[in-house]
């Protein structure tokens, strides 16, 4: 990894320049999550009208883990967590995956590695390498496994190369939220 | 029966009630970063640098913190804005037991 980062420049704007192959990782982990949350259709729409308004078949969490990290319960109370579940899910699902489609389309567009967020591409860019970090921080194993096992992991395990995204991009955020804080 | 009356005499009086007694906690999570959880507070709730650090130390420290205070709605809107940005947060009355 090459990048240094973003960087904020003047009043708004914040710039990192990525190597091919980083550029590379970053779309495809974005696509991967953008196909995540699409797998999560909505099934047996009886009522049209309750699509339209975002109402959906769903009011019980994803049995997927990832999934459901990405889409948790608002309440600790299975009911009432269900009800809310049916009324906006659909909305949250569409606003995360505007964030990963946003931060693919700024990494597609830019062929000379070059990225240029303002205040808003930037929410949305840390919105996405978040639930990136989360779908990730739960194949991993986070809540379980100490840091130090995670550094530990022998480099013929897949994971290892998985942790040391996780790390990247945990890196790369950071130095966003620096930039931003720094007008604060 | 009894009890369901009480139930259902709370339930009004919360509804009645001038306090404002619906809460959104945010809960520990070991993949978000402190400095992300300060800013998307700062973000989302207009908090100062120092007040979002401190209830972000909260969530750190004790697992969890109230971050807003309101009514049930306004709570739901709190912890869908949250979760937009993968924070892991709940509502719940402010009277039951954190």
């Amino acid at each position: 990894m090459t990048s240094e980062g973003f960087k904020r420049h003047g009043s708004n704007s914040y710039i990192a320049e990525f190597a091919q192959n980083e550029r590379e990782i970053l779309i495809n982990l974005a696509e991967q999550i953008i196909e995540l949350l699409a797998e999560r259709v909505d099934h047996g729409h009886e009522d049209p009208l309750a699509a339209m308004v975002g109402i959906t078949s769903h009011d019980s969490p994803p049995e997927d883990e990832v999934l459901h990290r990405l889409l948790p319960n608002a309440y600790q109370d299975q009911a009432d967590s269900a009800e809310f579940r049916r009324y906006t899910e659909s909305t949250l699902r569409s606003k995360k995956q505007a964030h990963a489609m946003a931060m693919r389309m700024y990494l597609k567009s830019a062929e000379d590695g070059i990225i240029d967020l303002d205040h808003d591409g930037a929410n949305a860019w840390l919105g996405a390498v978040n639930d990136i970090r989360l779908a990730l921080g739960v194949r991993l194993n986070v809540q379980e496994r100490t840091q130090d096992e995670l550094e530990l992991l022998a480099p013929d395990d897949p994971l290892r190369g998985v942790y040391i995204v996780y790390g990247w991009l945990g890196w790369l955020q950071e130095g966003l939220i620096e930039a931003l804080m720094d007008e604060s | 029966m009894v009890k369901t009356d009480t139930k259902i005499e709370e339930e009004i009086r919360a509804i009645f009630s001038s306090d404002s007694p619906w809460v959104t906690i945010v809960w520990d999570d070991p993949v978000n970063l402190m400095t992300y959880v300060t800013y998307v507070l700062m973000e989302l709730f207009g908090f100062s640098k120092a007040k979002a650090q401190e209830l972000m130390m909260k969530v750190h420290t004790e697992g969890k913190a109230v971050v807003s205070t309101g009514s049930r709605e306004e709570m739901e809107h709190d912890v869908a804005r949250l979760h937009e940005y993968g924070l892991w947060a709940t509502l719940q009355r402010g009277d039951q037991a954190l």
